[in-house]
C-alpha cells in the first residue's frame, strides 16, 4: 500500500546537513510528496519532516539511510495510520465585493480565519490534514484565488512515540 | 606551552599526531600554504602523483592494505574534481579514504573565483562526510574528526575542505593529542541470534556468503572457524576474495555474474544463505526474483540500513562480523553437511577456455604465485582479467587481493597498488591489468620512479576492450564498436621510464618474465599477449537469474535482452 508516509528528521542546524538529508532522498530516487522544515525546541536542531509518496518499508529504509548522516541526531519513519500530520496554507483572494459575506460563511465552515485585508484582496490562513486543506481550497476557488501557499505536512506520531535525540552535537557549531 | 602557527602547520601536526605517514597528492595554487609547510614535517612522506585521480585511488589501496586512512591532498577546482572517481571508487567499497583540498580564500567563494569548485557539493553523495574548514581554530579537530570518521563504523571516503586563508591563518596551538578517537566498533550481540543458531541447525543445504565485512572486521579466523564447525561451504564474494583461504575444502569460489556454475547453483538450491558483510549487490545476486528462491536468509551486517535493502531477509544481525561470528560459535553445534557438500560437488563443470600459445590467465597467475612463494598482494583493475584474477589466483592470506568492486574503476590498479605497496613494503604488490585500464593510469609509472615504489605490473594485452568486447560478442551482435584498442610498445615505454620491461607471447616464457620482473629492484612491467577475444565463463546475462548461465561460446549472436 502506498500514500503519504511521514518520515520525521532531527537535523543540525547546517546547511551542508539539511542538503545532505535532501540529496540522500533525491539519490535513493525516493517519490518526495512534500518537505518541511523548521526549528525545534533544541537550540542548533531543526525538524525535517518528509512526506514520502511510498509504503511503510520504504519510508522505514529511508529513515535507515538519514540516520547515517553525520548531523543527523534521529530519523524516523511513522508507519501508515499513526501518523497525525498537518499543513498551513494561506490563500490569496480578490472576491467580487457581492460574494464577500458568502466568503466568510466559507471561511467559517471550514475553521479558516481571513488575516490580511487590504483594498480588493484578503488572505485566508486554514490549517489541516492535507484532504482538508485541499477540500477548502476547492471551496474558495469560486472567490478568485490569487496565489496559495501551502507549507507541507509536519507529522507526529500519535501515542507516546518521541524522537530521541543524544544531546551531544555531532557537528561543530558553525560547520558549514 | 602553546605556540602560534599557521592553519598549513597545524593541518600537517594533527596529521602526523593521528598516525599518518604518507600522503599521496598534488600541489596547486589554494594548497600552496600546505606544502609550504610540509618540508618542516618531514615525517610526513608526500608522493607526487602525475594525476590527482592517482592520488585518491593510492589513498585507497594504502587504505585497503592497512584498514587506516589513506589520505590524498588536491588544490581547489581542476585539483579537488580530478579526485572525484577515487572518492566515489572508495565510497562504493566502503574504505577510508580522506582527501584534504585547497579552496579558494573565503573573501572568494562564492563568486565564481579562479580554480574554485563547490567540491563539497560535488562529493556530497559520495562521501561518508564532509567538511568546509572556515575557521583556523576549528581547523584541528575537523581534521581530527575526518579521520576518525573514516574508519568508524562502516569505513569511508570523507573530505576536508579548506580555502588558503584559513590554511594562512595564525592561531595558538596546544599540544591536545587525541581528541577524537574512532568510536568503537559497535559491540554486543543484537537479539535474534537464536534464530539464526536455530536455521543453521535445521537446514539441509545451508551457505555462508562472505563479503567484504569479513576482511573489514578481520573475521578471518572465525569464520574458518564457523565453517569448519558447521561444514557449511564458503562462497566468496568479489571484495570478500581472500577472506577465507582458497584452497580450503570447504572454499566453493565466487558467486554471480561470474561465478562458476556449481557456485550459483549452490545458491539457488541452497535452504539457507548465511550472509555475512556484504550487501547483495546485482552482480552477485543476478535477477533478484529469481535469486535463491528457497532459501531462507540470515543476514550479518553492520550498516542496518543494508539489511533487506535487496533480499528480503529473514534473520537479521546487525553488528560487526567478528563479534556476531564469535557469538554465533559459542552456540551452534557441531554438523557436517556432507550430503549437500557432495551434492555441490556433482555441479562441477570443467572449464572449457583456450588460450593462444598456453598462455592463458591461469598459467600466468600460477606463475606469479610460484614466484612469490605465495607472498605478495595482488591488486587487480577492471574487466575481464579482474574476473581471471578473482577466480584463479590460489590466495592464501587475508586482504591479499585488492579491487575496486562496487564502482568498478577502470584504472585502479596501478595507482592502487602504488599505495598498497608502500604499506606493504615487504612483499611483492601486482597491479594486474587490462591494456584498456593500463593506459588510463600508465603515467603513473612516473611517480613509481621518483618515489621508489617497486610496483610489479602485469598487462593482459588482448587489443581490445575485453569485457565490452565480450558483451558486444554475446548481446550486440558482435559489432565491435569503439572496442579495439590499440596500445603502445609496453617494452620500449618501460625504457623510457627506465624501468624493467618484459612482453611473453608465450606460455613457457611466464615463469622466467614474472621471476625476472620480481627479482628486479624497483617497477617492472610485464605485458602478456594473451588470445584477443578470449572470453570469461560462465557469465549469467545481464537481468537473468542465476540460474541461467553462458558456459561456453555462443553459436547464435543473442541480442541485448530487454
Amino acid at each position: 500500500m502506498s500514500g503519504p508516509r511521514a518520515v520525521t528528521v532531527l537535523i543540525e542546524d547546517h546547511l551542508i546537513t539539511l542538503s545532505r538529508a535532501v540529496g540522500l532522498i533525491r539519490r535513493r530516487n525516493l517519490p518526495v510528496h512534500s518537505l518541511a522544515v523548521g526549528p525545534t525546541d533544541a537550540p542548533g536542531v531543526s525538524r525535517l519532516t518528509i512526506m514520502l509518496q511510498s509504503d511503510d518499508a520504504t519510508a522505514g529504509r529511508a529513515a535507515q539511510h538519514l540516520q547515517k548522516i553525520i548531523g543527523v541526531r534521529d530519523a524516523t519513519a511513522i508507519p501508515a495510520g499513526d501518523a497525525v500530520a498537518r499543513e498551513i496554507a494561506l490563500v490569496k483572494l480578490r472576491p467580487p465585493p457581492e460574494r464577500y459575506a458568502e466568503l466568510l460563511d466559507v471561511v467559517q465552515l471550514y475553521h479558516a480565519a481571513v488575516v490580511d485585508e487590504s483594498a480588493d484582496v484578503v488572505i485566508v490562513e486554514l490549517t489541516g490534514s492535507e484532504a482538508f486543506v485541499l477540500s477548502c481550497i476547492r471551496a474558495l476557488e469560486r472567490f478568485h484565488i490569487v496565489e496559495v501557499a501551502r507549507s507541507g505536512a509536519v507529522a507526529l506520531e500519535s501515542g507516546a512515540a518521541e524522537l530521541r535525540m543524544s544531546t551531544q552535537p555531532q557537528l561543530e557549531a558553525g560547520a558549514t | 606551552m602553546t605556540e602560534t602557527l599557521t592553519g598549513s602547520q597545524i593541518l600537517c601536526r594533527v596529521l602526523l599526531e593521528q598516525g599518518v605517514d604518507v600522503l599521496f597528492g598534488y600541489p596547486g595554487g589554494a594548497i600552496m600554504p600546505f606544502y609550504h609547510a610540509l618540508p618542516e614535517y618531514p615525517a610526513l612522506r608526500h608522493v607526487l602523483v602525475r594525476h590527482e585521480q592517482a592520488a585518491a585511488h593510492a589513498a585507497d589501496g594504502y587504505a585497503r592494505a592497512t584498514g587506516r586512512a589513506g589520505v590524498c591532498v588536491a588544490t581547489s577546482g581542476p585539483g579537488a574534481t580530478n579526485l572525484v572517481t577515487g572518492i566515489a571508487t572508495a565510497h562504493m567499497d566502503s574504505t577510508p579514504v580522506v582527501a584534504i583540498t585547497g579552496q579558494v580564500p573565503r573573501a572568494m567563494m562564492g563568486r565564481d573565483a579562479f580554480q574554485e569548485t563547490d567540491i563539497i557539493g560535488i562529493t556530497q553523495p559520495i562521501t561518508k562526510h564532509s567538511v568546509l574548514v572556515d575557521d583556523v581554530d576549528r581547523l584541528a579537530g575537523a581534521v581530527r574528526e575526518a579521520l576518525a570518521i573514516a574508519v568508524e563504523g562502516r569505513p569511508g571516503p570523507v573530505l576536508v575542505d579548506i580555502p588558503k586563508d584559513v590554511q594562512q591563518a595564525k592561531t595558538e596551538w596546544r599540544d591536545q593529542h587525541a581528541a577524537r578517537q574512532p568510536a568503537p566498533r559497535p559491540g554486543g550481540v543484537p537479539g535474534p541470534l537464536a534464530d539464526a543458531v536455530r536455521l543453521l541447525a535445521e537446514a539441509e543445504r545451508p551457505l555462508i556468503m562472505a563479503g567484504h565485512g569479513i576482511i573489514l572486521s578481520g573475521a578471518y579466523e572465525e569464520l574458518r572457524a564457523l565453517a569448519e564447525r558447521t561444514g557449511i561451504p564458503v562462497i566468496t564474494t568479489l571484495l570478500g576474495i581472500s577472506g577465507f583461504p582458497e584452497s580450503h575444502p570447504l572454499h566453493l569460489g565466487m558467486p554471480g555474474m561470474h561465478g562458476e556454475v556449481h557456485v550459483n547453483r549452490a545458491i539457488q538450491q541452497a535452504d539457507l544463505i548465511l550472509g555475512i558483510g556484504l550487501r547483495f549487490d546485482d552482480r552477485v545476486t543476478g535477477n533478484l526474483a529469481g535469486f535463491a528462491r528457497h532459501a531462507k536468509v540470515i543476514h550479518v551486517e553492520l550498516d542496518p540500513s543494508e539489511v533487506g535493502k535487496n533480499v528480503a531477509i529473514d534473520v537479521g544481525l546487525v553488528g560487526d562480523a567478528r563479534d556476531i561470528l564469535r557469538a554465533l560459535l559459542d552456540d551452534v553445534a557441531p554438523r557436517d553437511c556432507k550430503a549437500w557438500r557432495a551434492q555441490i560437488a556433482d555441479f562441477m563443470r570443467p572449464r572449457q577456455e583456450s588460450f593462444r600459445e598456453d598462455l592463458s590467465p591461469g598459467a600466468i597467475l600460477g606463475a606469479i604465485d610460484r614466484a612469490a612463494e605465495g607472498r605478495c598482494t595482488i591488486v587487480s583493475d577492471v574487466g575481464q582479467h579482474q574476473m581471471w584474477v578473482a577466480k584463479l589466483f590460489p590466495y592464501r592470506r587475508p586482504n591479499t587481493h585488492l579491487t575496486s568492486g562496487g564502482l568498478g574503476t577502470m584504472g585502479f590498479a596501478v595507482p592502487a597498488a602504488m599505495g598498497a605497496a608502500l604499506a606493504r613494503p615487504d612483499e611483492p604488490v601486482w597491479a594486474i591489468s587490462g591494456d584498456g585500464g593500463f593506459q588510463m593510469n600508465m603515467q603513473e609509472i612516473a611517480t613509481m620512479v621518483q618515489e621508489g615504489i617497486p610496483v610489479k605490473m602485469a598487462v593482459f594485452n588482448n587489443g581490445y576492450l575485453g569485457m565490452v568486447r565480450q558483451w558486444q560478442q554475446f548481446f550486440h551482435g558482435r559489432r565491435y564498436s569503439a572496442t579495439p584498442i590499440w596500445s603502445p610498445d609496453y617494452v620500449r615505454l618501460a625504457e623510457a621510464y627506465g624501468i624493467f620491461g618484459r612482453r611473453v607471447e608465450r606460455g613457457d616464457e611466464v615463469g622466467d618474465a614474472v621471476r625476472a620482473a620480481i627479482a628486479h629492484p624497483g617497477p617492472a612491467l610485464v605485458e602478456f599477449l594473451i588470445e584477443q577475444e578470449a572470453n570469461v565463463f560462465p557469465m549469467i546475462p545481464p537481468g537473468a537469474s542465476l540460474s541461467e548461465p553462458i558456459e561456453g561460446e555462443p553459436t547464435e549472436p543473442r541480442l541485448v535482452p530487454a
